[in-house]
């Protein structure tokens, strides 16, 4: 399964989406495709200045939102990760809210 | 030996410290530069900004941001110097010169291969504005059947 999912990432969007409409569990959970942010918005750098683009990765709590929720590809994670922790440094996000 | 790399400075100065603090701050940091033979190649005031947590006693402060070329010794002094001085609040140095050539070279890289695929299916190699209007338009109505598809259930 993992293989087949690894050759629909060259290919055309749409096959994806026709799947995902496709395959609905029984369990009556129908779970949106998630797409990586910043793929698709082809951003390559993930400024740690711009709050407006890292506060959506960001929840109430002030964590970090986890990959399985986001979407996010791992690349982009791990760089919105280090992007979270400068902007944090700077004040500019909270460690933590309460 | 020393090699020059690009560096982005930021420092948060105390809401205490008036207009002139901020402007001396600048050029002190201009001089540290200067010395050690580097370019300061952009500045950028935020001016005032509320700050996300308290530091020291401070809700707030006036970011200033510096775009640099110089040594690692060069940031070292400057590191230095911005640590003892009362009025910054906090500062950050991050190199950037590698980062900005990765994304500079997806950049071009996916340029490349839009190009070449365009060619490929006889297009000219630069989408027009409107026919990317077009796509996104339709990639959103695909997003609306979706959603539309989950409220169903």
């Amino acid at each position: 399964m993992s293989g087949e999912r690894g050759g629909g990432r060259g290919r055309g969007k749409k096959d994806d989406k026709d799947k995902a409409k496709g395959e609905r569990p029984r369990g009556g959970f129908f779970r949106r495709r998630r797409v990586c942010k910043f793929c698709a918005d082809k951003i390559d750098y993930i400024n740690y200045k711009d709050v407006r683009l890292l506060s959506p990765f960001i929840p109430e709590r002030g964590k970090i939102q986890p990959r399985r929720i986001s979407g996010t590809c791992a690349k982009h994670q791990r760089a919105l990760q280090t992007a979270i922790s400068r902007a944090r440094q700077l004040a500019l996000i909270p460690y933590v809210t309460d | 030996m020393s090699q020059h790399r690009q560096y982005e400075l930021v420092y948060i100065v105390s809401p205490d410290a008036s207009e002139q603090a901020v402007a001396d701050l600048h050029t002190q940091v201009e001089q540290i530069v200067q010395r050690f033979n580097g370019t300061l190649d952009k500045t950028e005031n935020w001016g005032r900004r509320k700050l996300a947590y308290e530091i020291g006693h401070a809700r707030e402060g006036t970011y200033v941001i510096e775009t640099i070329t110089g040594s690692g010794e060069m940031v070292k002094e400057i590191d230095r110097r911005l640590r003892v001085t009362d009025t910054i609040i906090r500062h950050l140095t991050v190199r950037v010169d590698d980062d900005l050539r990765v994304a500079e070279r997806l950049r071009t890289e996916r340029k490349e291969t839009q190009a070449r695929r365009r060619t490929a299916r006889g297009l000219p190699p630069e989408p027009l504005p409107s026919e990317r209007r077009g796509d996104r338009d339709d990639n959103d109505s695909d997003d609306m059947g979706l959603e539309g598809a989950e409220g169903v259930r």
